[in-house]
């Protein structure tokens, strides 16, 4: 529950105008906020929004370009992990930074452990120091002599909470701690962070889950476009507010939405799983029809695309492309039944950023520019110059390296290499993610044109004004399971939004 | 997040780079030939430059695949044992098994492969690092090499065996054209073909190479099983030059083969790399070698150099990238 | 029963299994059975010259192994190390046959060894060239630079006094055997019980998460390589010292001998995990199934292949695990 009063002392942590761009982008522009002893401050914001440049910065990994970061009113300079460490930062990321062959204490104690005679580790006090760590947060089943390769992932956080804790970490950084939790292990983390309070260390929570904002924190703070937008007390705003100064934008200007007759189903799942996040899903996408997906991060929509593209072949259920039942294996074999999957990660799974902008554009559909093997250059570049001409790429030539373009102009590249292969389905991840608002007006209007052609399309996006404004019908995604349906006149952020979070949410505890 | 767009000023592009290491390279190497023709002036000789030709088939065909193997980001330490298993095996199963000469050879060419084909299922089905499992089996190839031969020779093959690694076709030794056929299969298939272009992206970007529905895994299991493919070819050919099998054949290849490569600009990292690079790396140690020789160092010792070598490209070649600033 | 004491009740027996089904304990338990499953077969297996012979003669290459283990946890791989002992040794013998002091011949290698193998720990940790090309390189340095200067030439005439492996403690230990049991033992001890010996291992499993609280990779990769030297250069004194003459050749294969100690013997390949009690045990299991293969009539050259065959086993069991274990 919200704690009763903020001590009005001085802030354990202050940032003060925040500023931070890289090439191309402007992540952070003047952001400043603070969080007291003891108080759960929750950050929270879109994708983009710029939470994770933020707690970078305050972490140490690099330096703002202006502004300052400031610990109990004193200013300090942070050029490596290891400072924000020293005064007092502490911060567990997603991916766990552990050592898997090693125990849990020393887990906890590397490079610190407490010594013996002539200098030696004492693991018998390194045991004895974790078992009162573990004490003082209640955690009665976890071994300090375990592996934490062996350990649940609930365990592994717990492990990397109490490492901070044996750092004397006064300010404790979580990255959506509860992305990979069972509801169990998110409930024991909660009571973890209401100890925490308790014995004066600040929490700043990083989270997309409004429930799990209301359920523990006292404060949140809301970034949008890299800005602050807004700090406001839990107990005095509601997720309706907390959703408006997340997005706030008007929908209907952003979305040219033409009238599509819509055909026949090109893509029919039902019930689909696999392992872990795909719990059993069933849908339909017509010809013509543009489907969204939304959900929280963490909700399985990517790993759902990823299952229906081959990359992480399904477990059960059944996949139907345009009627006929169909076992992908592969993307490859995807590809060959007319799927398209643009993926949520550009750089890392949709461009090869060192090859040029021609042998991007090629690189899906290989087959249409070679013959017996032998690729015809003429005819790529060809392909590729048709290409940057109707998706308006802006780049100096075709042989210009890929990975220096801006965001939007990968991006529809990595849309373009695709559409090369002229698919009946496109499955669209995050499609407008980092990109500015002009070329994301242009990819919309593409993904229109292309729905009037007859593509069936599927977009999973986080922007809830995106997906509602594009989309003929909404789904909505939780825990691996669709948990709604909405048609496009039913469709509200509202709705959207409470189907997304959940009816019950996670316990409130007294 | 709000974007700033970019100037439109970058004007480098990616295979200039490429190119401007290679012709680098070749300018060297055409001085260096100046130098050696006048330092021996014999050296320049059509006759002695084809002989230097016959010397570098065997590394030559090894290092074909390698550049294949080293532009997607892997490595083969096993070739030389490799080797050593395919010259026994040609010869053990001539001459115990009573194979007829030709099917002896095709056979150790098929064990080259199956040796090979080892290293890549094991690289791509129980994902081994590439590093990892070719360390193991360097030690267990050679391992199979010395039991089976139990450090016999085997000699007396019949006098057409010896064509391909002593004799002259058309005024070129033999085993030259061999390699040269291997070298522009291997560029143009580099170069100009579908599974080229798939070795780059995986070398550059795996992931995205798997999501653009490439055949990643299926690639990588051809190459490998090409390099020990040549592997058992050059076996052949040395066989041939030397006149008799032994189990300690192709020790220490592995170093010249991937000297060769990394010389001739493939990165050790992947992505980058040509044959036509590959090719003049493969003249220039042959000529380095040479000049050695030529001022007294013998045999054994130009490995020192050709180790030197080998640290001091991927030095530079590391140094250059990071001062492109690499993407 | 609360959780806590179930949890507890629940650990125990999983921890006495664990201890009896760690690597080390199942190569004791692999030294002697074999030991005993081969003296059955042919009883002179057993007999004390025998043992002493393979335990003395293949000493040093546990000693090389104890520095090789630290290499491969903390995360790299070192192929020069066979051509460096040869180097050492001859080194040695060569001051030795040149009259210079015994002290100065014993140590010399020790010292080369650091310098050599530190060298190659700068340019891998500052210059960030990967460690096989390195070493590789280094190997080729090593030999051809070896054979150039000596010619492979027989070192003879070594003084009495320069015999290091001929000596025998309090006349019943010989000092290779002396030598194999100290540097596993201080070894084991560094590792375990100093900072710096565990730095080696968060260095090896997560250099991300070592940066993260302090430890620095880069020193902690040149430290490991200047030990490693070290180490190598008591095995190349033992290999000097214990025949009447030293080829001044590289021992072939000798780095994939030691390779396969620290394999078989624990050590991932991956890093982070292994001790180097497991490789001296490992050392000793593959030098008593070389003799083995001997006393039951199987060709010794067929010694390679089962070395090549337990790491290739070893390996894939290691990478199994670990995928198994990431999974979880």
């Amino acid at each position: 529950m919200a704690s009763a009063t903020i001590a009005s002392a001085t802030p354990v942590l202050s940032v003060r105008n925040i500023e931070k761009s890289f090439p191309g982008v402007r992540a952070l522009s003047g952001v400043s906020f603070d969080v007291a002893e003891g108080e759960a401050h929750a950050l929270l914001g879109e994708n983009g929004a710029g939470k994770s440049t933020l707690i970078k910065i305050v972490s140490g990994v690099f330096p703002p370009d202006r502004g300052e970061v400031i610990v109990d009113g004193k200013a300090v300079h942070l050029e490596r992990p290891d400072d924000a460490r020293r005064v007092g930062i502490a911060t567990i990321y997603q991916e766990l930074l552990l050592f898997p062959e090693l125990t849990v204490a020393e887990n906890i104690f590397m490079g610190h452990a407490p010594r013996g005679g002539f200098g030696r580790v004492d693991w018998r006090a390194m045991r004895e120091k974790t078992k009162e760590l573990l004490a003082s947060l209640e955690i009665h089943d976890l071994d300090p002599d375990r592996v934490v390769g062996a350990l649940s992932v609930g365990n592994r956080q717990r492990v990397e909470i109490l490492r901070a804790l044996s750092h004397e970490a006064r300010i404790l950084i979580m990255d959506e701690p509860t992305a990979a939790l069972t509801e169990y292990d998110v409930r024991r983390l909660f009571d973890i962070v209401r100890k925490l309070k308790a014995r004066g260390v600040a929490v700043i929570y990083i989270s997309h889950k409004l429930d799990e904002i209301f359920a523990i924190a006292d404060r949140v703070t809301v970034l949008r476009d890299g800005a602050h937008v807004a700090t406001k007390r839990v107990a005095e705003t509601d997720s309706a507010e907390l959703v408006q100064l997340m997005v706030g934008r008007k929908i209907e200007s952003l979305f040219p939405k033409i009238t599509v007759p819509i055909g026949e189903p090109v893509l029919e799942v039902k019930d689909l799983v696999r392992r872990p996040l795909t719990k059993g899903v069933s849908l339909t996408v017509r010809a013509g029809e543009i489907v969204g997906l939304a959900g929280l991060v963490g909700s399985g929509r990517s790993e759902l695309a990823q299952t229906i593209f081959g990359v992480t072949p399904a477990e059960g259920g059944e996949i139907k492309i345009r009627g006929k039942k169909v076992d992908i294996r592969s993307p490859g074999q995807a590809r060959t039944l007319g799927i398209a999957y643009v993926p949520e990660d550009r750089g890392a799974q949709g461009l090869v950023r060192p090859m040029t902008v021609r042998e991007n554009f090629s690189l899906a559909a290989l087959g249409k520019v070679a013959f017996g093997g032998f690729i015809d250059r003429a005819l790529e570049r060809k392909l590729a110059g048709d290409g940057v001409k109707r998706f308006s790429v802006k780049t100096s030539s075709l042989e210009q390296v890929a990975g220096k373009l801006s965001g939007g102009n990968q991006q529809k590249i990595v849309l373009g290499k695709w559409l090369a292969n002229q698919p009946k389905l496109l499955i669209l991840d995050e499609p407008t993610r980092g990109i500015d608002v002009g070329a994301k007006a242009e990819i919309h209007r593409l993904m229109g044109e292309l729905a009037a052609q007859g593509l069936a399309i599927l977009m999973i996006s986080s922007e809830l004004p995106e997906v509602l404004g594009m989309s003929d019908r909404v789904l909505v995604m939780r825990e691996g399971r669709i948990v709604a349906e909405f048609t496009r006149e039913q469709a509200t952020q509202e709705a959207a939004g409470a189907a997304m979070m959940g009816g019950q949410g996670v316990e409130q505890a007294a | 997040m709000s974007e700033i767009p970019l100037p439109q000023t970058a004007k480098r592009v990616a295979p200039w780079w490429l190119m401007r290491h290679e012709t680098m390279l070749a300018a060297i190497l055409i001085v260096a030939l100046i130098i050696l023709g006048f330092l021996n002036n014999r050296f320049l000789t059509v006759d002695n430059l084809l002989n230097q030709g016959r010397l570098t088939t065997e590394v030559g065909l090894i290092a074909l695949p390698m550049t294949f193997v080293i532009i997607t980001g892997g490595i083969d330490l096993s070739v030389g044992s490799t080797v050593g298993l395919c010259a026994i095996l040609l010869g053990y199963s001539w001459k115990n098994f009573d194979f007829p000469l030709p099917l002896a050879i095709a056979f150790s060419l098929l064990v080259g492969a199956a040796a090979g084909f080892l290293n890549g299922l094991v690289i791509t089905k129980v994902k081994v690092p590439p590093l990892i499992m070719t360390i193991a089996t360097l030690a267990l190839y050679r391992g199979l090499a010395e039991g089976v031969s139990q450090a016999h020779s085997v000699r007396g093959y019949p006098e057409w065996f010896y064509f391909i690694g002593q004799e002259n076709l058309f005024g070129v030794p033999a085993q030259l054209w061999l390699l040269l056929i291997a070298i522009i299969i291997s560029g143009v298939a580099l170069d100009r073909t579908t599974f080229g272009r798939t070795l780059y992206a995986i070398g550059n970007n795996e992931t995205a190479a798997r999501f653009s529905g490439l055949p990643v895994d299926r690639v990588k299991l051809i190459i490998y099983t090409l390099s020990g493919f040549m592997a058992g070819l050059s076996a052949f050919v040395l066989v041939s030059r030397v006149t008799t099998t032994r189990s300690d054949m192709g020790i220490g290849y592995e170093l010249d083969v991937i000297a060769t490569v990394v010389l001739g600009g493939s990165s050790i990292f992947g992505g980058v790399g040509t044959i036509w690079g590959t090719v003049v790396g493969l003249a220039m140690i042959q000529l380095l070698k040479d000049g050695l020789a030529l001022t007294g160092v013998k045999g054994d010792a130009t490995i020192v150099v050709i180790g030197a070598v080998l640290i001091l490209s991927t030095l530079v070649a590391s140094s250059l990238q990071r001062r492109r600033g690499g993407v | 029963m609360t959780a806590a004491t179930f949890a507890r009740a629940e650990a125990d027996p999983r921890r006495l299994f664990k201890a009896l089904a760690s690597q080390e304990a199942l190569l004791a338990i692999a030294v002697i059975g074999l030991a005993i499953v081969v003296g059955l077969d042919n009883p002179r297996f057993l007999a004390t010259r025998n043992l002493s012979d393979v335990l003395l003669g293949n000493a040093y290459i546990a000693v090389a192994a104890v520095g090789m283990s630290m290499v491969i946890v903390s995360g790299n791989i070192d192929i020069s190390v066979g051509s460096l002992i040869g180097v050492l040794a001859t080194l040695s013998g060569t001051l030795a046959v040149d009259g210079a002091p015994i002290a100065i011949t014993w140590l010399a290698p020790l010292v080369v060894g650091i310098l050599v193998m530190g060298l190659q720990g700068v340019v891998i940790a500052y210059l960030r060239i990967p460690a096989i090309v390195v070493t590789l390189g280094m190997l080729s340095i090593l030999k051809g630079g070896l054979i150039s200067v000596t010619g492979g030439k027989w070192i003879t005439d070594l003084p009495d006094s320069f015999h290091l492996a001929d000596i025998e403690l309090f006349n019943i230990l010989p000092m290779p055997v002396f030598l194999m049991i100290v540097a596993t033992i201080l070894a084991a001890w560094w590792m375990r019980y100093s900072a710096r010996g565990r730095a080696i291992y968060a260095v090896g499993g997560n250099a991300e998460a070592a940066r993260l609280v302090g430890i620095s990779q880069r020193r902690t990769v040149v430290m490991v390589f200047a030990l490693h030297g070290f180490f190598a250069g008591i095995a190349a004194l033992l290999y000097a010292t214990q025949l009447r003459v030293i080829q001044s050749t590289v021992p072939p294969n000798l780095e994939l001998t030691i390779i396969t100690a620290s394999v078989v013997g624990g050590v991932s390949i991956l890093g982070g995990v292994g001790t180097v009690i497991g490789s001296t045990l490992a050392a000793i299991l593959i030098a008593e199934i070389a003799s083995a293969l001997v006393f039951v009539n199987v060709s010794p050259y067929w010694i390679r292949a089962v070395q090549g065959v337990l790491i290739l086993v070893t390996v894939i069991a290691d990478i199994l695990r670990r995928r198994r274990m990431a999974g979880a």
